[in-house]
Order: structure tokens, then C-alpha cells, then sequence
């Protein structure tokens, strides 16, 4: 168990000020690359790269928090509880 | 401040970045086994990658009052091929009486196959045996979570294994949490790319708190950042966050870790 304390958090207001012009850069390079791929000859809307890619952009929008774990989650294979006995493995 | 990067692959790295990290507060490293870059035809090839990780790498960086450590391994990469993996499993034991070695590493999964897993409980059990620490590589990208869920399930069905003596390497968002909870150490690598960045590790130290957590930097043949420590810590700073918390990561916790092997030296400017 753990001895040492977690870091006091910090104000957001704080956080929003010196994060903003950082996020809001990510923000422009994610909508070009869409941009991008809506100028692409042929379309992508069924791919499933391109699926992922909207419902990780959906986990950013939701009321729910958390966001990074669970746009990994999205982004991962499952895992088979039942692996070693599917492998032959002991 | 002075830093020890846990995890960076010096043999893909030329002798400028040695001194460029000795300038930003290096003064340890340790190396685990990795691949080359291409998958080696024989155990030879591993021998003579051994005792480079063991003879040359350790000149090298005390060149620049660096202290070089080493894990040995064959890697998930070239574990598919089991019958060259069981060559050099058999052929490690001759190279843990170095004096650079701290133990098995860094072993892992890839992609997750039966022989990639068949290979890593073999190592598992070189290290139990011969009583070393392990080091372990977990799979990237959409791999990482399925391969950290069967490492962990292989290493907590070991009931020899001693969990406080295992370091699992590549850690991000979806896998901190069940490391520490199962009473591994965890390492978080810092990557321009791929993996994690400086922001989000400072993120999970802030979520997760320093205890035995840790930090990397990989250096390895894809476009990483061998001095990405000095940058954790100076995203670490700009958030306020006090030089004794940045020196557990960065310094104390590898220091502790790595002082469960008889090999260790703690840097005279931590003792």
C-alpha cells in the first residue's frame, strides 16, 4: 500500500490558462486531419479505424470522466480471461 | 538534477548522447536486452550482444561518470522463435555473474501469441531460479492491454515470483492501476510519439501517486527521446510540484528497486 501522499491537485482555472493554446492546437491538428481524409479520393466512413477514431472523439464530448483510460480501453484488444486454457498453457 | 534512467537502450544510441545525458543530470542507467533491429539467426549473435551490454556499453558510459546496468533476455520479438529462445535462456546463466547485471529483461509479450507466452514463463523461471530481478516489456498500442492482463496473470499464478522485485516497463492509462494494485513496481516510458508523453506521466503520478513508480525514456531504434527524464521533470516543475517528489521518481525509487540486486551501487551523490 502506498506510504506516500498524491500531489495536491491544482486549480483548474490554472490548469485551463496554461493548457489552452496547447489543447486548442490539438484540437486544429485532429479536425485537419478529418478535413484531410474527407478531401481523400475514395471514403473511410466504414473502416474501422475511422469508427475508432469517432468514438474516441464521442468519449472526449461525454459527461463522464476518466477520458484517457477510456479512450485506451477503446483503442485495446479485449483480453479472454480463459487465455492459458485457450493456449494449452498451465 | 541528478537522474537515473531505468530503461534506455544505449546500444542504439551514439557516444554524444552519453555525454549529452551525463549534461542533463544522468549519473545511472540500466539497459535491458532488446532487439536489434532485426531478428538475430543464432545464440552466438546473443553472446556477442551480451557481452556487449556487459563489457563495452559499461566503458562507454564511464567515459562520462554514467554507471551502466544490464538485464539479459531474449526478447518477445525474437521469442517466437522458441527453439533459439531456449538457446539463449540456457546460455544467460553464464553472463549473471557480471558485474552489470541486475537480472532477466526486459521479457514480455509482443503480440501475444502462445510461444511469446510459452517463452516468458521460461524466463520467468530462469529468474526465479537463479534468484534475479525481472524486468518486463509489456506489448504497445491496442496489444498493450490484453498482453499487461496476461503477463500479470502469468506472474501472480508464480506464487515464487517476489512481485516487489519485478519492474513492469510501458505502462500508460489502462494498466497503472492493476500494476500497483498487484504490487509491482511500475515504469511509465516517455516517448515523442508513441507510448506516453512527459504531460500524461506527470498526469499518472499526480492520479497515482510516487510510490514505486517510476520513469524511462526507451532510447530505442524508433524516433524516442533518450533525454525525455529532464523533460518529465521539467513538466513536473512547471505544475509546482516539489523537488522531493521529483526525486523519488526520478532518483530514490530506481535507487530502491535496483538495490534488491547484489550488483547495484548507489551513485555516491545519492548515498
Amino acid at each position: 500500500m502506498s506510504t506516500d501522499p498524491k500531489p495536491a491537485a491544482r486549480r483548474a482555472d490554472k490548469i485551463l490558462a496554461e493548457e489552452f493554446f496547447l489543447a486548442r492546437s490539438k484540437i486544429l491538428d485532429l479536425a485537419a486531419t478529418l478535413d484531410r481524409l474527407e478531401r481523400g479520393q475514395g471514403s473511410v466512413d466504414e473502416l474501422q479505424q475511422r469508427l475508432l477514431l469517432q468514438q474516441g472523439m464521442e468519449i472526449l464530448l461525454d459527461d463522464q470522466s476518466d477520458k484517457a483510460r477510456r479512450v485506451q480501453l477503446l483503442m485495446s484488444r479485449p483480453y479472454d480471461p480463459d487465455w492459458r486454457k485457450n493456449y494449452g498453457l498451465h | 538534477m541528478d537522474y537515473i534512467d531505468p530503461h534506455i537502450h544505449m546500444v542504439s544510441r551514439t557516444t554524444d548522447d552519453y555525454e549529452t545525458l551525463a549534461r542533463m543530470g544522468c549519473i545511472a542507467m540500466s539497459e535491458p536486452a532488446f532487439w536489434a533491429g532485426f531478428d538475430r539467426g543464432s545464440v552466438e549473435s546473443f553472446r556477442d550482444y551480451f557481452r556487449q551490454l556487459t563489457e563495452f556499453e559499461p566503458k562507454r558510459a564511464a567515459q562520462f561518470g554514467i554507471q551502466h546496468y544490464t538485464w539479459l533476455c531474449i526478447n518477445a520479438k525474437e521469442a517466437e522463435n522458441v527453439s533459439l529462445s531456449r538457446e539463449v535462456i540456457a546460455m544467460i546463466p553464464e553472463f549473471l555473474s557480471a558485474s552489470n547485471v541486475l537480472g532477466i529483461g526486459e521479457i514480455g509479450l509482443n503480440k501475444n501469441t502462445k510461444n511469446e507466452s510459452t517463452i516468458f514463463l521460461e524466463h520467468v523461471d530462469l529468474a526465479v531460479r537463479y534468484g534475479q530481478q525481472i524486468l518486463i516489456h509489456t506489448p504497445h498500442l491496442e496489444d498493450k492491454y490484453q498482453g499487461t492482463k496476461m503477463i500479470v496473470d502469468m506472474l501472480v499464478h508464480d506464487t515464487r515470483v517476489d512481485r516487489s522485485r519485478v519492474l513492469v516497463d510501458h505502462v500508460e492509462e489502462h494498466t497503472i492501476q492493476e500494476v500497483l494494485d498487484q504490487g509491482f513496481w511500475a515504469g511509465m516510458t516517455l516517448y515523442p510519439v508513441t507510448k506516453c508523453t512527459p504531460a500524461r506521466a506527470a498526469d499518472m503520478i499526480e492520479r497515482f501517486g510516487p510510490e514505486r513508480l517510476m520513469a524511462n525514456s526507451a532510447g530505442d531504434w524508433g524516433p524516442s527521446k533518450p533525454t525525455a527524464i529532464p523533460d518529465l521533470i521539467m513538466e513536473l516543475k512547471r505544475r509546482g510540484h516539489s523537488r522531493q517528489l521529483i526525486r523519488k521518481i526520478v532518483c530514490e525509487n530506481p535507487c530502491e528497486f535496483f538495490s534488491q540486486s547484489k550488483n547495484f551501487k548507489a551513485p555516491s551523490a545519492l548515498s
